[in-house]
């Protein structure tokens, strides 16, 4: 909490505000980071083991930015993109499924080295969680 | 051309036709199936081998041109508990995800299924402390 009243440094109360070079604002040093409209994190641009992080490393959700080529920022729906699951490439790299919950488009994304594993984890359990399909489609298999 | 693209196309008046001989032959495995599912809906992919076929255009909507395959690459769980296949366009990249059917290869879906978990790509040790 700033205080108010400076007791006793009544002279010194209209200094003017240092100048700043540090620019917070666009085009500053923070020019690319972004909110995460999950859960409102903020989140650096710069991630391990990719060059262009799309969703929060907290709750992987993504925005709705890109149409069909990635980065191309033509999309208008801007919608909030939630991870519906997981598949895997065929050199062993997972990559998450976002779903558009505004227009129901899919799209596919490299996970991150700094990606939450927790959640990584009970998107990847999630099929096997409801015993009912699980079980049953082991027992016609064997 | 003519069956094969019929087959696929969700047409809502032929949904519930039970007299209905529709057939087409999967693009990826040569099975001919009955384009009606056991449930009565339309069927959007071989239940041997789970491939489709890219007809509908899911960004704009309507009949797509690319008509490729598709191959199933994912497991996606609905809050309801339902399974829908997400399939990925082998020519476009587009991606679509439908509901499994019940006679659809249950081999093939556990396999998609458990396939994040063959290559974790972090150690999965440290969950067992949680």
């Amino acid at each position: 909490m700033p205080r108010r009243t400076q007791p006793g440094n009544r002279k010194n109360r209209h200094r003017p505000q240092r100048y700043k070079d540090v620019l917070h604002g666009n085009g500053g040093h923070r020019a690319n980071d972004f909110r995460c409209v999950g859960c409102r994190l903020d989140v650096s641009l710069v991630a391990p083991g990719t060059a262009h992080r799309n969703h929060c490393p907290n709750c992987l959700v993504s925005l709705h930015v890109d149409d069909r080529v990635p980065g191309d920022r033509a999309s208008e729906c801007h919608g909030r993109m939630e991870a519906l699951s997981l598949t895997v490439r065929p050199d062993g790299e997972w990559m998450i499924i976002h779903h558009c919950l505004s227009c129901g488009e899919l799209s596919a994304n490299r996970i991150a080295g700094d990606d939450n594993a927790l959640v990584l984890m009970r998107l990847a359990l999630r099929p096997l969680q409801d015993g009912s399909v699980a079980s049953s489609a082991l027992l016609t298999a064997l | 051309m003519s069956s094969d693209n019929l087959a696929h196309q969700n047409t809502a008046n032929n949904v519930n036709n039970v007299l209905s001989t529709d057939t087409f032959s999967c693009v990826w495995c040569g099975l001919t199936v009955s384009a009606q599912a056991p449930d009565g809906s339309r069927r959007n992919h071989c239940p041997s081998c789970l491939h489709s076929k890219h007809v509908i255009d899911h960004v704009e909507g309507g009949p797509s041109e690319c008509g490729s395959r598709m191959s199933p690459i994912a497991i996606a769980v609905l809050r309801t508990g339902d399974w829908m296949i997400v399939h990925r366009c082998v020519r476009c990249d587009e991606l679509t995800s439908n509901p499994v059917s019940t006679d659809d290869n249950q081999l093939i879906l556990m396999r998609m299924a458990v396939r994040p978990l063959a290559q974790p790509p972090f150690p999965l040790e440290a969950f067992g402390t949680l």
